[in-house]
């Protein structure tokens, strides 16, 4: 018995990180009476082990809950959505479900890059906004100017904005309200063919994958023929659920209704997020629109620390790739590390939590490069190559000219850091483009730059020289020539493919000095003198030595040492596992590493 | 443990007098019995520098008590009398007990492990709390060995390792040690900060000039928990280069190879016939009794510590309770690898396959496997085919060679 389309309602909360978006996702399912207060507890939504550790979001769930008013019972298909801007991808990809959004704004911190990046999202995708503070049971709550900072950098009207606490509850019943009276029913047509648009998927070792999907037009039936319309495939339905916000079976979802679909699928590659699902008998003609891929703005290297693991890698990716659609890979051999995985990520944390998850979800030891950007590269014969991997760089010669990703970074910063922050980004080659206020207190500043000069560590610089308060957001705008090389690393006189890097020319002699000294630190010493270069071709910019191991030997070793001696070297051997060999040379996971860390610029 | 019939004779000769010119691999007679006993004790004029010992400063009124518990924990443990071949009483310092305790404990010693005839029974002693009285005592007790600590002669050296002896009580020392006994030993440690290549052959010509016929030579480690450690963390204390660490030991090894003592373990040099029987057990990792504060045993595969709390040893044993702190009971990988590490030690008998076999019931290959053939290769190690051994570059590496093989 299905319900009527207009008394569903489907929206995303989405702010900036940490706004509290799961935990007024939490007073929703309460006070909706989804939950009990016995089953209550922080974050609820937020149930991989990562995100409790880490205390953040970081994948979209759907949870279904139903709410009572005016003596009709409504069915609220809610999207819990990551803040970080690493996880954009989670929210435009919930937005495409959704009718509307709730766009939390911290009261204590007003108004964020992340919630103006999200509440663009949302208008782009054609979203009803509530806006709402949260928070307002803290002493240091501001309504009244962060109601001037949503009318100033959104333009919406402060007399739409409500207020309501994730913690105490307050304001929860007026936020349901206004879900309900101003996010419009879901519009799609109950007879028309099955549209079903896959937003989400995971892969579970006994029912193989398990996909989320957003019922558009149509119904979808236990027992149902269907097909997946991008890679024309058939499936029968064994299996329908939505969240409540545990897994619960039912027969049917009709127009609007968001649930879960098992249907024998085993096949990883079958799936695709953003793909349609209609019927096999009635099939529809057109898919819908789906969704823009995910762009990957950093790359690394992972490799399998121990070897004969690298099939291991290949189904660890494949099976995480379902739960997790925005990274890329591909197989890469390089001849320090072997074989491995070339991969592309949205984001350093992003990259983390991937490889994270790999190592946790697989048991698997990971050897990780350092991150890059992709390079645009012009060649002497005139060929435009975009290239991921810097030892795939050709060799200076063979250049004309060499570019690099720019992004257009908006801050919102404390106005009296904006003087450290031009400096930060002038440093880094930014171009400067505009300052807006907010508040008298508060500016936007807006940089182009580039993008390696932004995506590893300015987020942690921004946030130290602004003590905290200052955030930011970018998108990419395109490729620029600049002067650029490729720095490569050589120990004992062997190139390490891996460890090579790409800098500007200015910065190159200061980034390979510094490389070869951290290498310095951590190679162990081996019984022969070790060299390490870096050059750019065949021109050597810094040089360091690791004197031979002249003494490493156990002075005493009588009966009551034993036991610890042995433990001792059982541990060293056990570091050794992660070593790579490079010529006759060990080199530590820390040593490649080392590589990208750039505290001690 | 079975096949004893075919190990060669030499293996069996523990127990009879040793040959000259002959190192023998301890305690490889067949049998689980150990053949060896550690008894400690404790007391301490003054707390070293770099010591990590179980052992007490300012703690000697506790010494009859603690000769009373450790009769106890002898009786506790044995039961019977059991027949050695090697004792070996450590600490601590041994001698810091008066003559009279001194005597109590030899007696108790003597009583619950009868040495056997041409048996090793080695005491060790400071300069600076060994008199004639006391030399009397050790001798007239069973005592055959006495190895001594005399750690340096130079001045400077003693005061950076917070020893409280002066240079000029050693040769006074082994006066004594030399009119009652045939067998002795002296400690020396190269690596100490601020010392020189210089300073440490002078030491070592002190050394030879009184005519030992053993030597152990150790190389200074900062211990965690040590007042030195604690100086190197704070800066006061910087330890010295490794290049001049590695030139004082490897002049230890030409200058008392060229004064007769070879180099027979990592840190012990002996004319021949004179190595220290007792810690050969140790490096064929044959078992062992252990009795007193913080003494291990490895009786039946189990390796057990005592506590190293001189209170609730000495309070547990007077209830009668078991004083032991962490034991294990070794796996047959795990045992075989802490041979494997044991015997390499050696570095002239190496680690002999035969033996290896006999010992763990596994083969060498098994456990080192391509590691060997490696370092071998790299010049760490020598095969003659049925031994191998640490090549004199090895030694210096031996940690980092082990930690491969492992
Ligand atoms: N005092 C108070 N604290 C709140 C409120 N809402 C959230 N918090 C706290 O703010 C922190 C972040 O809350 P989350 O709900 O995890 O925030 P989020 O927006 O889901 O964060 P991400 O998913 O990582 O973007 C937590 O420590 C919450 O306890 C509120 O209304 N009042
Ligand atoms: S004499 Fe020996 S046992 Fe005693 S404190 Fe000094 S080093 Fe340690
Ligand atoms: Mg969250």
């Amino acid at each position: 018995m299905a319900i009527d389309p207009k008394f569903i309602r489907n929206f995303s909360i989405i702010a900036h990180i940490d706004h509290g978006k799961s935990t007024l996702a939490d007073q929703l399912l309460l006070q909706s009476g989804a939950i009990s207060q016995r089953e209550f507890r922080e974050q609820l939504l937020d149930d991989m082990d990562l995100e409790r550790e880490r205390g953040i979001t970081i994948k979209a769930r759907a949870v279904a809950i139903n709410y009572l008013l005016d003596g009709q019972t409504y069915e609220l298909n809610l999207i819990d959505t990551p803040g970080h801007v690493d996880f954009h991808y989670e929210v435009s990809r919930s937005l495409a479900a959704c009718e509307g959004a709730i766009l939390l704004v911290d009261s204590t911190q007003g108004v964020q890059a992340q919630t103006v990046a999200n509440a663009y999202a949302a208008i782009g995708a054609d979203l009803t906004i509530v806006p709402a503070l949260n928070k307002i049971d803290m002493q240091a709550s501001r309504p009244e100017e962060v109601k001037d900072e949503i009318e100033q950098t959104l333009g919406l009207d402060r007399h739409e904005v409500l207020a309501v606490s994730g913690k105490t509850g307050q304001g929860v019943p007026e936020l349901f309200k206004a879900i309900i009276d101003r996010i419009p029913a879901p519009a799609g047509k109950v007879d028309a063919p099955l549209r079903a648009l896959i937003f989400d998927s995971k892969f579970d070792d006994y029912q193989g994958v398990v996909v989320y999907c957003r019922v558009v037009d149509g119904t979808l039936r236990t027992g149902q023929k269907i097909r997946l319309m991008a890679g024309d495939t058939e499936h029968e339905v064994t299996g329908l659920g939505r969240f409540r916000p545990h897994a619960v079976a039912c027969d049917e979802l009709s127009v609007g209704q968001v649930g879960y679909v098992i249907a024998n699928i085993k096949l990883l590659s079958e799936v695709r997020i953003g793909d349609t699902i209609t019927t096999a008998i009635r099939p529809a003609t057109d898919a819908l629109p789906g969704y823009q891929e995910p762009r990957q703005v950093v790359y690394c290297g992972l490799f399998p620390a121990t070897h004969n693991q690298f099939d291991d890698l290949r189904t660890a990716l494949q099976k995480l790739s379902l739960n997790d659609a925005s990274f890329t890979f591909e197989p890469e051999t390089s001849d320090a590390l072997g074989f491995g995985f070339r991969c592309g990520f949205l984001g350093m944390l992003h990259m983390e939590i991937v490889q994270q998850r790999l190592e946790r979800e697989s048991n698997l030891a990971l050897v990780q490069t350092a991150p890059n950007v992709t390079y645009e590269i012009l060649t002497r014969q005139g060929e435009v190559l975009h290239v991921s991997n810097p030892t795939r760089i050709p060799e200076p010669g063979d250049i004309e000219e060499f570019r690099e990703p720019i992004a257009k970074v908006q801050f919102i910063i404390p106005a009296d850091a904006i003087g450290q922050l031009m400096q930060l980004c002038t440093d880094r080659r930014g171009i400067y483009l505009k300052t807006e206020y907010i508040t008298p207190t508060r500016v936007i500043l807006a940089y182009e730059l580039p993008l390696a000069e932004m995506i590893y560590d300015l987020y942690d610089k921004l946030k130290s020289t602004t003590r905290g308060y200052g955030t930011m957001d970018y998108d990419l705008i395109g490729y620029r020539a600049a002067d650029l090389v490729r720095l490569d690393v050589l120990v004992a006189g062997d190139k390490v493919d891996a460890l090579s890097v790409v800098v500007h020319r200015d910065q190159a002699y200061r980034r390979g000095l510094r490389l070869v000294k951290k290498l310095k630190a951590e190679i162990d010493k081996h019984q022969f003198e070790i060299a390490i270069q870096a050059a750019i071709g065949s021109k050597i910019v810094a040089r360091e030595t690791i004197s031979a191991m002249r003494k490493n030997v156990t002075a005493k070793c009588y009966g009551g040492d034993i036991t610890r001696k042995r433990k001792l070297l059982e541990k060293q051997k056990e570091g050794k596992k992660r070593m790579k060999q490079v010529g006759n040379v060990e080199i530590s996971q820390d040593a490649f590493l080392s590589v990208l860390d750039s505290s001690e610029e | 443990m079975k096949g004893t019939e075919q190990i060669p004779e030499r293996y069996h000769s523990s127990r009879g007098k040793i040959q000259a010119g002959q190192v023998v691999s301890s305690g490889t007679s067949g049998s689980h019995t150990p053949r060896a006993a550690y008894i400690h004790v404790p007391f301490c004029a003054h707390k070293c520098g770099y010591c990590d010992f179980a052992s007490l400063a300012g703690s000697d009124h506790l010494a009859d008590r603690y000769l009373v518990a450790l009769e106890r924990e002898m009786a506790m443990r044995l039961s019977e009398p059991r027949p050695v071949d090697t004792i070996f009483i450590g600490g601590g310092t041994p001698t810091r007990l008066d003559a009279s305790q001194l005597a109590r404990l030899l007696s108790a010693v003597a009583h619950w492990f009868p040495l056997d005839a041409g048996g090793e029974w080695t005491v060790e002693a400071n300069p600076g709390t060994l008199d004639e009285s006391k030399v009397e005592v050790l001798h007239r007790g069973g005592v055959n060995r006495v190895s001594l600590g005399a750690q340096s002669f130079h001045r400077p050296s003693l005061k950076v390792l917070e020893r409280n002896h002066d240079p000029e009580d050693v040769p006074k020392a082994v006066d004594w040690v030399r009119s009652a006994f045939d067998r002795w030993s002296l400690d020396l440690i190269f690596g100490v900060p601020g010392s020189t290549l210089e300073h440490w052959s002078n030491d070592l010509e002190q050394a030879l000039a009184l005519g030992p016929d053993h030597l152990s030579c150790y190389g200074l480690t900062f211990e965690k928990g040590t007042l030195l450690w604690k100086q190197q963390a704070d800066g006061a204390v910087h330890a010295i280069d490794e290049d001049v660490e590695y030139a004082q030991f490897a002049y230890a090894l030409d200058r008392l190879a060229s004064a007769g003592l070879r180099q027979y373990e990592i840190s012990n040099h002996a004319r021949p016939g004179q190595e220290c029987r007792h810690n050969l057990v140790y490096w064929s990792n044959a078992p062992y009794f252990g009795v007193g504060l913080g003494a291990a045993r490895f009786v039946d595969r189990v390796r057990a510590i005592n506590t190293r709390d001189l209170m609730a040893y000495l309070k547990r044993v007077e209830a009668g309770d078991d004083p032991t702190g962490p034991s294990e009971q070794l796996e047959t990988d795990e045992f075989a690898r802490e041979t494997l590490m044991l015997m390499l030690r050696r570095t002239q008998l190496g680690v002999n396959r035969q033996e290896f076999q006999e010992r763990t019931g596994v083969s060498l290959e098994s456990v080192a496997g391509e590691s060997l053939g490696r370092h071998i290769q790299r010049g760490n190690l020598e095969d003659d085919g049925q031994k191998v051994w640490l090549t004199r570059q090895g030694i210096f590496v031996a940690d980092m060679v082990l930690a491969d093989m492992l």
